[in-house]
């Protein structure tokens, strides 16, 4: 201190100072002062005596070591070596889907399609544009096809029945065995019993086949077909089929039992003209009369309907034949002594309404056409025929592709042969060709019991069927998009199918196994058998005919590429009436008892879709019943037997009965029972087993009107009740508060041709509503998504559900969860009922997601899950849903779907769970999970799609670029799908609309589908 | 019928009990070993619950489709539950805060157990939302919080206020029964001889004197927090009744809900806590502290948030067909012919009709007859929200998207696990605290206050 005091002469420097040295500034402070670090810390660095790990060594081997420990603890598991493609295939580009075009082969009609694939496998099927007769259009069976491909229950190899079970064996086991029994069956039958063949080439390998083995017969047939109506064709023109007909050209159409609309089977192109002829665009209307058993789509979107028992309509027509002669039709027909008016009286038709009918028929002549159902006799069938032709209706039937059968269909009487045969042992080998005749054969042809008395009994087929577990062999063949093919269904025109993926599984197509067994080597076989043959049958047979200007391969590239070759081959024309052909006509019978008609099933058609989930759970497009068929029954009837829908009936047909639960169908005619067909299978697969009843049981092959229609069925009260279930729950008809809601509520608001022409804009009317709001309106730029559907033109069918269902990877959900209220479907189709439940009017509506520009649904969700995008969509955030459903119950359309459960691992077996079904997929799509909304979409992943081309192409994305999967697959372009704000575009008319209206549009949340309004072409005096 | 004295205020605790005798008989279950009888009921409560467990356990292995939601009910028993149990927690609320602030000395002898009653009652409340989600795992984004996904909340949604509002309540509750349970753990603290309770009771008396100083703070830091929590009464079910008003449902799309909630809030949480209390009263003894006089009063607020309830019932119909809007009128009528009127007649027996027996201040004070029409009430608050829920949404605007909605096993157990939880919790409170405020009591006895009559009374 001393020192410090001593040295403290000078002035204290710092006005702050922190300690007496460096208040005065001592020597040794300064000192330290300069120095920054303390003696020892910093100097004297020794290299040699540090470590010799370099900080950057440190830090590397930190860093490597930190790896380590991080990538060799985590449970990665080796999923298998994922190989790049060394060459990169030339038209695979990840993440860009591939078409191909090919032929749809489920059923006789032979649709062009365009199969999508993406990275080598299929995912969708959507019609080919190119195709003459489909146009682009494919029917929902064919839609839901794919996941024929993908069924886990595919057989993978062919077995043989060893005691009672089958065995694995591999082909060449088959093939020799096969063979073997071939060369020896020693002059006894080889009966192919096959579907109706549409393939050319098909047909000139089994052509083939039976040179080889002269014994061998082809049994073609179709357990529900249209071979009355052909018969009587050609009873009435000489020969050829029942052309297609111009329906866009009819003026007016009755319809006797035919469910033309709904299930013909020529449907597609049937749906598209008729509708053609509905366009309210161009104020072009037919009027469509139905007179009908049950409720059937025709009838749903018929104008005027009667309802009348199937086997009366013989009598209907005489009658109606003795009015139009009265009026000077000059009809050739025998109507012994029928009078329509006290025929009317007998069976309550209405007189005034079959006073327009009469009218129509006369002061329409050559501009109207008689259609009768496929399941009618024959007689009804030449009936129509002579009053087409005399009132000059036949200039509606086409001339230009005419129906051109291959290999005309086997009639019922030369299968009871065969199984005659069969029981006499004179059959060797009886081999089905992907049919099934032990479940869809009429029972008394006891066809079971013939087949064991076969040698041997072989099956062709993807999924093991009722024929196939009584078979000695079963063989695996490949699913239709592995195969190659060609088809011909109308002159005019081939339709080529090829494969767009090499079989999943170790499965054979059909021609490349008889090929082999021709040739007798199992080595003959290998994957390009049936290729180069088909080739080689085009090269040297077909092609020539063509006179093509091409050589053949570029044609044949050609062809393959474009799926369609048009020929310049003038169908055969419509031959001459046989104006005698009428006089055969037998006296009507009297009816009595209940008539049960028999119909193909809108949804699983002769139980072959049985397996398909997404077909089970297509609501029914009358009774919205789904995964079940059911006796439908008029309320008046089932009053008078005291049944209530669900109740059991016993319906008994000569010797065989069924025991099935009724629906009650408002609309039925009196005294009718329907069924339909193609449900009850026993070995249907892991999904269609045992779903429904079989009732193929009650079809006989004699003392029916024809297989399908039967009369004096007698019906009684069985006891017992069974669970239908609808889609559309609970509301089966609307009486007191319920009564006629969608008109109250305008949810449907339809008006009449006469309507519009006098008042076009009579809807807007109606609909005047304040859009007052508290919020400012938001502006949508640029592109902005609507929908417009017209509702003259939708007939209620469902091929958009499915259609949705493939493209947006919807589950399939089961029946008991249908019950639950907890479909799936983004899309769904609403029916409502109005008047008298015997007499109901009918209407359709597809409701979707309705994006609202107010959406209800997305300021009540907490998490903003739900949200608006600047193109005017509504879109679902899966990640971030937590699932309080609160926009669900918000949606005043019920239009969002909940996954209650993680509905593929939902059914016991986890069948959807199964890893091929994850192929059937589509990738831009998310498979959502358990505890997640969902909804439509407006298929954002095409819009995104047509975007990022647009962007590739730098230019406006426009709303024509874009087609909603729905509006694909809609057969009578009923869905219009574009841009709001574009002007120019197509879609502009349709948003705009006189006739449109927006549904709920009371509550102000600005919907953006635009219904358009269905006119009923009735009569000028009744509105 | 003898005429009353109003000039007299009846006294909150009878029997001229002694400040030491309330000490004594309040906590004295505190001090007992835990009875038979107290373990045959924590039995049962906790089998209850562990039915409701295993419900929930095998809803979140499957998924809520094991419940009876659809399309297009999606919201069922968990909502309905929901709601009735933040209902039931109002009471407890409405007596601590309002009655607290309107100096109704009765209080004291039910609040703390009404207090408790609300927690218990928001605790069940508290677990329905987040179970009815598809995804549970996921409820935290209800929660705003930063996050690198730069998300937040959806402040439109009621149910994010829900999440704030019902959070809200539960703290507030659960800080505001706190500090009142401080000077009794005091009182605990320095009453017992166990060393192990002696420990916790000092940690939760927070070093309590009894010290005026601390009287003073005590008492102002009470008031603080019945003044928070009475707004709280209004505004938890007043949101929660946002969760229907604000959507577009008729039948919920409706502006009479807020208060209409409330009160039927208030009415079955009085009604719940008047089911408790009556077994209280009479397993511990304390007719002289929760008396009959109490129960009387709870009655006649249960007649008067009745008639509440009746009002609004009769209004919403009354409102709907004056609107003229054809879905407003058709969902009352289908809520009272429908398909679910039985739900509905329920309902209105149970919450209009039967309450009026309280006009009759002999039932208003027999405890048989009194059980039973308050077990009604609680039955008939339930269904309220079951008709809210589910006739509205059963059939909405489209009537092709009309359905039925069946609760199955798994909704029944849940909701009778979440009566296992209330009571479960209920009956371990009444082994571990004391059920009565023991100071308050003290304070509202006869002779606590200075007076002029040295505590005798009036001549």
């Amino acid at each position: 201190m001393s020192d410090i005091k001593k040295t403290s002469s000078q002035n204290p420097d710092p006005h702050y100072w922190q300690s007496f040295e460096e208040l005065y500034n001592s020597k040794e402070f300064i000192e330290l002062n300069q120095n920054e670090f303390k003696e020892g810390v910093s100097e004297n660095i020794d290299a040699g005596g540090m470590s010799a790990l370099s900080r950057r060594k440190f830090l590397a081997l930190l860093g490597a070591s930190a790896a380590i420990a991080g990538t060799s603890c985590t449970d990665y598991r080796d999923k298998g070596e994922i190989v790049p493609y060394n060459k990169k295939p030339e038209e695979i580009l990840p993440g860009r889907p591939n078409y191909y075009a090919s032929t749809c082969m489920q059923c006789e009609n032979a649709c062009g399609i365009l199969v999508r694939t993406r990275e080598g496998r299929p995912i969708k099927l959507d019609g080919n544009l190119d195709h003459p007769v489909s146009k682009g259009k494919i029917c929902a069976q064919g839609q839901a096809s794919i996941m024929g491909l993908y069924d886990p229950d595919r057989l993978k190899n062919p077995k043989k029945k060893l005691d009672t079970r089958l065995i694995d064996i591999n082909w060449k086991t088959a093939d020799e065995e096969i063979y073997f029994e071939l060369i020896n069956s020693g002059g006894s039958e080889i009966a192919i019993i096959t579907n109706k063949i549409v393939s050319p080439t098909t047909k000139e390998v089994l052509d083939q086949f039976i040179e080889i083995y002269p014994s061998a017969k082809v049994y073609s047939y179709e357990p529900i077909n249209n071979e009355v109506r052909n018969s009587a064709w050609e009873k009435c023109y000489g020969d050829g089929e029942y052309p297609a007909i111009k329906w866009n050209e009819a003026k007016v159409i009755l319809s006797l039992d035919s469910d033309f609309l709904g299930s013909s089977n020529n449907k597609i192109e049937t749906a598209r003209l008729y509708a053609e002829g509905r366009d309210v665009m161009n104020k072009n209307f037919s009027r469509l009369y139905t007179v009908e058993g049950n409720l059937s789509v025709t009838g749903m979107n018929s104008d005027y309907r009667f309802r009348l028992r199937p086997d009366l309509q013989m009598n209907f027509i005489l009658a109606l034949t003795s009015e139009l002669n009265k009026r000077g039709a000059g009809i050739s027909l025998d109507t012994f002594g029928m009078d329509l008016k006290n025929f009317a009286d007998e069976n309550a038709l209405k007189l005034e309404t079959i006073d327009h009918l009469v009218n129509d028929l006369i002061s329409n002549k050559g501009k109207a056409i008689l259609h009768a159902g496929d399941h009618l006799p024959e007689d009804v069938h030449v009936a129509i025929n002579t009053i087409n032709h005399a009132l000059g209706n036949d200039v509606l039937y086409n001339n230009k592709y005419v129906m051109n059968s291959v290999q005309p269909l086997r009639t019922f009487e030369e299968i009871q042969l065969l199984t005659s045969r069969m029981k006499n042992g004179d059959v060797a080998v009886a081999i089905h060709i992907n049919t099934n005749p032990v479940y869809d054969l009429p029972g008394d042809f006891g066809y079971t019991e013939a087949l064991k008395s076969v040698g041997s009994a072989i099956s062709f087929v993807e999924v093991e069927n009722e024929t196939s577990s009584v078979s000695n062999y079963v063989l695996p063949i490949n699913n239709q998009l592995e195969s190659w093919g060609d088809a011909k269904t109308r002159s005019g025109f081939y339709s080529m199918q090829q494969p767009v993926i090499s079989p999943l599984y170790d499965t054979r197509q059909t021609e490349s196994i008889l090929l082999t067994w021709m040739d007798g080597d199992p080595a003959f076989y290998n994957d390009k058998v049936y290729h180069s043959f088909l080739i080689k049958n085009w090269e040297q047979k077909i092609y020539p005919s063509l006179n093509h200007k091409l050589d053949f391969n570029r044609f044949w590239n050609g062809a393959l590429h474009d799926g369609i070759v048009i020929t310049n081959e003038k169908g055969k024309g419509i031959g001459s009436f046989n104006v005698n052909v009428a006089q055969n006509i037998k006296t009507p019978n009297s009816v009595d008892g209940f008539s049960l008609q028999l119909k193909e099933s809108y949804a699983v058609r002769d139980g072959r879709f049985a397996n398909n989930g997404w077909l089970q759970e297509l609501p029914h497009p009358v009774s919205k019943i789904v995964w079940d068929n059911y006796a439908a029954i008029s309320p008046t009837s089932a009053n008078e037997l005291g049944l209530n829908s669900n109740d059991l009936i016993e319906v008994t047909n000569g010797n065989s009965s069924l025991k099935i639960p009724v629906m009650i169908q408002p609309g039925a005619a009196d005294d009718t029972i329907t069924i339909e067909l193609g449900y009850g299978r026993t070995n249907g697969g892991t999904v269609g087993t045992g779903i429904g009843f079989n009732s193929f049981s009650l079809f006989t092959s004699k003392s029916g009107l024809t297989p399908f229609l039967y009369s004096g069925v007698n019906v009684k009260k069985n006891g017992g009740t069974y669970k239908l279930v609808t889609s559309q729950t609970i509301y089966a008809f609307n009486e007191g508060i319920t009564k006629d809601l969608p008109e109250k509520r305008k949810i449907i608001q339809e008006g009449t041709v006469n309507q519009y022409s006098k008042d076009p804009s009579f809807i807007k009317h109606e609909n005047h509503y304040s859009d007052l709001t508290v919020y400012p309106p938001i502006e949508y730029k640029g592109v902005k998504w609507g929908m417009a559907i017209d509702m003259n033109k939708c007939l209620g069918c469902g091929e958009c559900v499915v259609a949705c269902n493939v493209e947006n990877n919807i589950p399939v959900v089961g029946k008991e969860q249908v019950d639950e209220g907890r479909d799936m479907h983004w899309l769904r189709v609403d029916r409502y009922y109005t008047g008298a439940p015997e007499e109901p009017k009918v209407s359709n509506q597809v409701l979707i997601c309705q994006h609202c520009d107010n959406a209800p649904c997305e300021n009540v969700c907490p998490v903003v899950a739900t949200t608006h995008s600047p193109d005017g969509l509504n879109q679902m955030v899966y990640n971030r849903c937590v699932g309080t459903r609160y926009c669900s119950n918000n949606c005043p359309y019920k239009v969002r779907r909940f996954n209650y459960f993680n509905y593929r691992d939902y059914f016991k077996d986890g069948y959807q769970e199964s890893p091929v079904f994850a192929l059937l997929q589509n990738p831009e799509v998310t498979v959502r999970s358990r505890g997640v909304m969902e909804k439509c979409t407006f298929c954002v992943q095409r819009i995104s799609d047509a975007r990022a081309e647009a962007t590739k192409e730098n230019r406006e994305l426009k709303g024509s670029d874009v087609k909603t999967a729905c509006q694909e697959a809609c057969g009578t372009n009923a869905i219009q799908f574009g841009d709001i704000n574009n002007e120019k575009e197509e879609f502009h008319k349709y948003r705009n609309h006189e006739l449109g209206y927006y549904v709920l549009e009371e509550i102000n949340i600005k919907p953006n589908v635009t219904y358009i309004a269905r006119l009923r072409n009735t009569h000028s005096e009744e509105s | 019928m003898s005429t009353v004295d109003y000039s007299v205020e009846v006294p909150a605790v009878q029997g001229r009990l002694s400040l030491s005798e309330i000490e004594e008989l309040v906590a004295k279950p505190l001090d007992s070993k835990p009875d038979k009888k107290f373990y045959i009921a924590l039995g049962i409560s906790t089998s209850v619950l562990g039915i409701g467990a295993i419900c929930l356990l095998i809803t979140f292995l499957n998924g809520v489709g094991m419940w009876g939601n659809n399309q297009p009910v999606s919201w069922g028993f968990p909502i309905v539950n929901f709601v009735f149990w933040v209902g039931i927690g109002h009471a407890g609320t409405l007596i601590s805060a309002i009655l607290f602030l309107l100096r109704q000395k009765w209080r004291t002898g039910i609040a703390r157990f009404a207090e408790a009653m609300t927690i218990f009652a928001v605790m069940c409340a508290g677990i329905f939302p987040v179970i009815h989600t598809g995804r549970p795992w996921l409820a935290g984004y209800l929660m705003p919080y930063p996050n690198q996904h730069s998300l937040w909340v959806n402040f439109t949604s009621p149910l994010v206020w829900d999440v704030f509002a019902v959070s809200v309540y539960f703290t507030v509750s659960l800080v505001f029964w706190y500090t009142g349970l401080i000077p009794d753990f005091a009182t605990l603290r320095d009453r017992t001889t166990s060393k192990i309770k002696k420990t916790i009771y000092s940690i939760f008396s927070l070093g309590w004197r009894h010290s005026t100083r601390h009287w003073q703070h005590y008492e102002k830091a009470y008031v603080i927090l019945a003044g928070f929590a009475t707004p709280l009464v209004l505004s938890v079910h007043t949101i929660v009744s946002f969760d229907f008003a604000v959507s577009i449902m008729p039948g919920w799309h409706t502006t009479i809900f807020p208060p209409y909630f409330v009160a039927g809030a208030i009415f079955s949480g009085f009604a719940m806590v008047v089911t408790v209390l009556i077994f209280v009263r009479k397993i511990f003894d304390l007719q002289n502290i929760i008396t009959i006089d109490h129960l009387e009063k709870m009655n006649k607020v249960i007649l008067a948030t009745g008639m509440m309830v009746g009002y609004a019932y009769g209004m919403e119909f009354f409102i709907a067909w004056y609107s003229g809007v054809q879905f407003e009128q058709f969902v009352f009528i289908n809520r009272a012919f429908g398909p679910y009127a039985w739900a509905y007649w329920i309902m209105v027996s149970c919450n209009v009709f039967i309450p009026q027996l309280f006009w009759f201040k002999k039932i208003r004070r027999s405890v048989p007859v009194m059980l039973i029409i308050v077990i009604f009430v609680n039955v008939g608050m339930w269904f309220e929200r079951f008709v809210i829920v589910v006739t509205s949404l059963h059939r909405d605007y489209l009537p092709s998207s009309w359905g039925m909605y069946a609760p199955t096993l798994y909704d029944a157990g849940i909701l009778l696990g979440s009566f296992g939880l209330f009571f479960t919790l209920v009956i371990l409170f009444t082994k571990a605290l004391p059920v009565v405020s023991i100071s308050e009591v003290k304070a509202v006895a006869d002779g606590a206050q200075p007076s002029h009559h040295g505590g005798e009374k009036h001549g």
